[in-house]
């Protein structure tokens, strides 16, 4: 490529970044998504900092009484309020940047050479009635990882993150009780501590590199792909208590299969028998601090891929991944200064169904194999608008060569760090910067023999992002 | 055929649910002017301005929201109006209270007063925590005032126990954050009045955090950001 032609590209790219955020920062401060016009509140009421999606103790309360609180007409007044359109959209503008400049070094699912609009969200929901609420979103992916077409850069677009919530608050004068049920489209969807995988503040990583090399418990991963459906019923007592118990599984038709549109109908979807998802916790408030200590799991019961099986095919064996853990979150809220921390260790008993590839596509060489995966993270804000974050990921397991084999002892292992820096120049706009690094892959540092040689770090990415909110 | 069973069920589903409802006694609309506020203070209010294992007593937990337990009633229906006719700009009032009132009605307000006035302060527990001798100092503040710039003792108008009265509000055992915070807002007030005055600008207010609380503003500025801390500490204190 000339260099003129590079430098045009790079001036209309940073002509379109900056028209993104001069809008944006033009913007009516106030005019904000579904739940801020239901609530009348800014981001940072219910958000950490307004980093979005760590929620506060009053967002908890918000998502836990069913999306319900605030000024919106019941669905059966037939009327909605003009000035408080219960629909919102996110937009991602981000250029990668990877350490190898070999695609099949594992390059993230974007090229490096883009520099554009990349994710597009849709949302709406909250109240429907006094006890009923909904949070639903739409994603249109410019790159998709999750679509095996032969083509690195697939887009894809498909229903995210969604859910119906019913819920009920009784409070006396020395009891505080909340109970609820819900149905929605991802176990951990309803995770109101931000410890698993599917509400953590690296949800703006979507293309990073490195994932098959990194591989994380089926709760965690695998089931959190909006593939299936899931019902489950919740209490919370005094601000303290949390129990919740769940059943999960994939659904490709019926009036519940617009849960997964999009979704599924592809590879990379895995297909889920009735499977139990549980979680149990403690939540203390003093001061401006508040923490959470608990325990979550799933036993899921997945369809394999045998040989001239599709996801359509209810059919072949089934494998079990049975993942118990514990979780923690530390916070301190209070103007300037937001900080979290959050912690989880998952461990997964996986019984592999042998000589057929599994929902990943990975054929295993053990009946039986573990899996232990870690998270860590720590956010900084001030004044909800500077923050920085650091993350830790990792796993340690069985070695397995069918399904690890980029070494030649089949190890599992892995450790991620990611620090992350952000400005938030008004509350609907993010403009921010990540770096992965990747100091272990297959149990070493070093060289990986039949990953062609490569090493952890050469799947390193960074990524320079602007997010707007609207 | 198909589509329309779909959504004839779930049709079915919305409606069997929300039909399950618990009724106006247990309402979190912010919108129905018949929710009262008694139900708005155990629904709404108490999730932030309520205690751990009695949410509806007014003592709030984090300092970012202040005890209504005690408070004077006149004193609350004039700041949720100040809320809701966005008069009161200090960044917690814009990030919740706003919302919080926009479609609030008068009687809910006189309710919520009502409601908040008769209820028993505890002890502030952050109390405990607090430097003896910047409470010592804070004391001597609100006791005798700071008459070297003119400030005059807080009991001159709170009150001996700083209880309040009437639209003059109750600072006993209130978090220290929040107020340092409030005669912070004061302060910058005095600051903008003192600048429009110079400018000969007629803003009405409009650009005041607090502008109903012009008595305050002199108050505050004659207080170093020390002394301000010291007391709030005090005020904190007090039970």
């Amino acid at each position: 490529m000339k260099l003129t032609s590079l430098l045009e590209r790079a001036r209309v790219a940073l002509l379109a970044f900056l028209g993104v955020v001069s809008l944006a920062v033009s913007m009516d401060a106030s005019a904000i998504p579904v739940f801020a016009r239901q609530t009348g509140f800014r981001c940072v009421a219910c958000h950490v900092g307004g980093e979005y999606p760590q929620l506060t103790s009053l967002g908890r309360m918000f998502k836990l009484t069913g999306y319900t609180l605030g000024n919106a007409n019941d669905i059966f007044n037939l009327t909605t309020n003009a000035d408080r359109p219960p629909v919102a959209v996110m937009l991602q503008t981000a250029k990668q940047f990877y350490a190898s400049t070999n695609p099949a070094a594992g390059n993230g699912t974007a090229p490096s050479s883009s520099f554009d609009l990349q994710v597009v969200s849709l949302f709406t929901g909250g109240h429907i009635t006094d006890n009923l609420g909904a949070f639903v979103q739409w994603t249109w992916n410019k790159y998709d990882g999750n679509i095996t077409s032969g083509s690195q850069y697939t887009q894809s677009s498909g229903i995210d993150n969604s859910e119906l919530r019913w819920a009920d608050r009784i409070v006396t004068k020395d009891s505080d009780l909340i109970y609820g049920v819900y149905a929605n489209n991802r176990s951990t969807m309803s995770d109101v501590w931000n410890t698993t995988e599917n509400w953590t503040s690296d949800w703006i990583g979507y293309f990073n590199a490195g994932g098959a090399q990194a591989p994380t418990t089926f709760l965690m991963g695998a089931a959190a792909q909006h593939g299936e459906v899931g019902t489950g019923a919740y209490l919370f007592k005094d601000k303290t208590w949390y129990a919740e118990l769940g059943v999960y599984k994939s659904i490709t038709h019926g009036p519940l299969s617009f849960m997964t549109g999009g979704a599924t109908g592809s590879g990379g979807v895995p297909e889920l028998d009735p499977s139990p998802y549980y979680r149990f916790a403690y939540n203390k408030e003093w001061g401006p601090h508040s923490l959470e200590v608990g325990i979550h799991g799933m036993t899921s019961y997945v369809h394999n891929y045998g040989p001239g099986l599709t996801y359509s095919d209810w059919s072949g064996s089934v494998s079990t991944y049975r993942d118990v853990g514990v979780d923690a979150q530390y916070q301190y809220v209070l103007d300037p200064h937001y900080f979290s921390a959050h912690f989880r260790y998952t461990h997964e008993d996986m019984n592999n169904v042998l000589g057929v590839p599994n929902s990943s596509g990975l054929t295993p060489t053990n009946p039986t194999d573990t899996l232990n995966e870690i998270w860590a993270d720590m956010t900084y804000i001030y004044r909800a608008k500077y923050g920085a974050m650091l993350f830790y990921h990792g796993a340690t397991g069985s070695n397995d060569l069918g399904m690890y084999g980029y070494t030649t002892n089949g190890s599992p292992n892995w450790q991620s760090w990611m620090p992350s820096l952000f400005w938030a120049p008004v509350q609907n706009v993010r403009i921010g910067y990540m770096y992965t690094f990747y100091t272990q892959m297959g149990g070493t540092s070093g060289p990986m023999l039949n990953a062609g040689g490569l090493s952890a770090h050469d799947f390193n990415t960074s990524m320079l992002y602007a997010t707007l909110i609207y | 055929m198909k589509q329309i069973s779909k959504i004839l069920t779930l049709s079915a589903v919305a409606l069997a649910l929300g039909a399950c409802s618990t009724g106006l006694d247990r309402s979190r609309s912010l919108l129905n002017p018949n929710v009262s506020g008694h139900t708005l203070a155990q629904q709404v209010c108490s999730i932030c301005h309520g205690n751990i294992g009695d949410a509806v007593n007014g003592n709030s937990v984090n300092p970012t929201f202040p005890i209504l337990a005690g408070q004077q009633p006149d004193y609350i229906v004039a700041e949720l109006q100040e809320f809701h006719d966005h008069h009161r700009k200090d960044p917690a009032a814009q990030d919740m209270m706003w919302g919080i009132t926009r479609d609030m009605t008068p009687k809910q307000m006189k309710e919520l007063a009502e409601y908040f006035s008769h209820q028993k302060p505890l002890p502030n527990p952050e109390a405990a925590e607090a430097d003896p001798a910047m409470v010592k100092a804070g004391e001597k503040i609100f006791n005798e005032g700071f008459l070297e710039k003119a400030v005059p003792p807080c009991m001159a108008c709170h009150g001996s126990g700083a209880e309040g009265n009437g639209p003059i509000p109750r600072l006993a055992g209130q978090h220290a954050d929040y107020l340092y915070k409030q005669l912070v807002a004061f302060n910058d007030d005095a600051q903008r009045a003192e600048e429009d005055e110079k400018h000969h600008v007629n803003s009405n207010g409009d650009d005041l955090e607090r502008p109903q609380g012009v008595a305050m503003e002199g108050i505050a500025h004659g207080l170093s950001d020390m002394q301000k801390h010291e007391v709030a500490l005090y005020l904190q204190s007090l039970k």
